[in-house]
């Protein structure tokens, strides 16, 4: 099954978060059809979730006009691929990586969402092409 | 999302259904640090309604976890849904927060 969104900045109207809704009804429309387990689609929710929203609202947006995102699931592997036109930024190496094993009291506040994209999705690929940061990855029901 | 609470003693039982997202996760603090009464002892947060959860919800956690522990209070979370589990394993805060099965279990500690 394939699915694709297009999304354009700055946003006509609104808050950046108001793309979530949108993310959520692709998902749930390829979850229903095809019987999603809960985990796939919380799982795929979370990571366009959190790299949409990063795109949207991190670092130099500037240049930023368009995020294209396309959706192939099969056989319970959803593949997501991201496209946008933002300054250039490589989640898998550009981002912090934060310390899980840390103790209550030290855990830092934030730094989650690329560090969970990284640990649910597989196969991920990011490269930069024609001005546009293009990222690849695969998500799966469990790890 | 919605809220309901329920306090006895020094117990107070958060009971949080829907979805927590970067739409609304700064309500969510908010509602939650309005029901903290400064006599609860022991704060139980339910999710079994809970359906979603992203980082951004998992921020407000930390964050009422690191508050009631700053107070010696003890907080705890029940009653996780398969899909709101699998993020609570895989961003380790299993490993800082308290889960419990039940709120009955969660009140024995």
């Amino acid at each position: 099954m394939h699915r694709s969104l297009h999304l354009s900045h700055p946003p006509e109207q609104g808050h950046p978060s108001d793309v979530l809704p949108l993310i959520e009804d692709m998902l749930n429309e390829m979850a229903e059809a095809e019987s999603w387990p809960v985990t796939l689609t919380m799982r795929a929710n979370l990571i366009l979730e959190e790299l949409v929203l990063n795109t949207l609202t991190h670092g130099d947006t500037s240049g930023l006009t368009e995020i294209d995102l396309e959706l192939e699931s099969e056989n319970h592997a959803l593949t997501i691929r991201l496209a946008d036109d933002g300054s250039p930024f490589n989640p898998l190496t550009d981002a912090p990586e934060p310390d899980v094993n840390l103790p209550l009291a030290e855990r830092p506040i934030g730094g989650l969402g690329v560090y969970l994209v990284k640990t649910m999705g597989e196969e991920l690929e990011y490269r930069r092409e024609d001005g546009r940061n293009l990222l690849k990855l695969v998500v799966h029901p469990e790890s | 999302m919605e809220f309901s609470h329920d306090r006895s003693g020094d117990t107070l039982v958060v009971n949080a259904s829907g979805r927590v997202d970067g739409s609304n996760a700064s309500d969510f603090l908010e509602s939650l640090q309005g029901l903290f009464d400064p006599g609860d002892q022991q704060i139980i947060l339910d999710l079994g309604g809970l359906e979603y959860i992203s980082s951004a919800g998992l921020r407000v956690l930390l964050m009422a976890a690191q508050n009631l522990d700053k107070q010696n209070k003890s907080f705890s979370i029940c009653s996780l849904t398969e899909s709101v589990g699998d993020v609570f394993r895989i961003s380790g805060f299993d490993q800082i927060i308290s889960v419990f099965p039940s709120v009955e279990a969660a009140k024995q500690g």
